[in-house]
């Protein structure tokens, strides 16, 4: 049997130190290993990533969905919609010229924050850190958005404006 | 009576310090490219893409054995031997 050594503190003295100073003071063996357990939490993250990846991947929009009559909005203006689904996801619908429309997610691809069309620049501005979108392709022009707009197909049946999941 | 380690200790006597201050920095190291995976897997995720999020998390994780691997080359603190005069 191993023998206890007389001179070694016991854990439970050195977790309750009778002095205060040895109460806060942190060692650098305690740091150490506090750096090896936000090591664990992180990788645990980074597979809860994956997880959720696996268990809830994003489905595509199923159908047509109504959005307004043709007359609603005019040229130049944009319409602000949602579609529920597993979550209520904010869209836009842009008139661009006469038979020209658009459907972009409102949720800037940086921070999410709601982005608008700017009809005498003919883009979209994220207000939130002035990043701007290509009205026409979604794509981004300028500052930190690092991905293009999500993107909805626009269909005019009979002066009747639906959406649908676009075809890529 | 002096031993081995009593004469190491003797020759080297920075070994601790340099030996923590290397595990603590090497630390440091896993620990910021662990975070660097996480916030390139939470934004490439929303653009659906899995495979980068395999990918971060198996490099995540080497790093984080990693770590646990280093934590077992801490060394123990210096005790001070029963009945030497500091």
């Amino acid at each position: 049997m191993e023998q206890e050594d007389p001179e070694k503190i016991p854990n439970w003295k050195s977790d309750f130190p009778i002095q205060s100073k040895k109460a806060s003071h942190v060692n650098r063996r305690e740091f150490a290993k506090f750096l090896g357990l936000l090591s664990g939490a992180l990788a645990l993250s980074n597979g809860g990533i994956v997880i959720k990846a696996i268990a809830f991947p994003s489905k595509p929009l199923e159908g047509e969905h109504f959005v307004c009559h043709e007359n609603d909005v005019p040229v130049g203006k944009m319409f602000q919609f949602s579609i529920e689904g597993n979550k209520v996801v904010p869209y836009m619908l842009i008139h661009l010229e006469n038979t020209e429309w658009r459907a972009f997610e409102q949720k800037c691809t940086h921070l999410s924050c709601a982005v608008r069309y700017i009809d005498d620049t003919k883009r979209i501005e994220c207000p939130c850190h002035h990043g701007y979108f290509d009205a026409d392709t979604g794509e981004v022009l300028q500052g930190p958005p690092p991905r293009p707009l999500p993107q909805l197909e626009v269909v005019n049946k009979e002066g009747k404006i639906y959406v649908k999941e676009m075809k890529s | 009576m002096s031993d081995f380690r009593t004469s190491q200790n003797e020759a080297h006597p920075n070994k601790t310090n340099t030996l923590m201050t290397g595990i603590i920095l090497m630390l440091i190291l896993f620990v910021t490219i662990q975070i660097w995976f996480l916030y390139g897997a939470l934004n490439n995720a929303l653009e659906d893409n899995f495979f980068f999020a395999v990918i971060t998390f198996i490099g995540s994780f080497l790093f984080a054995l990693a770590s646990f691997w280093l934590l077992r080359y801490l060394p123990e603190p210096l005790k001070d031997k029963p009945g030497k005069k500091k």
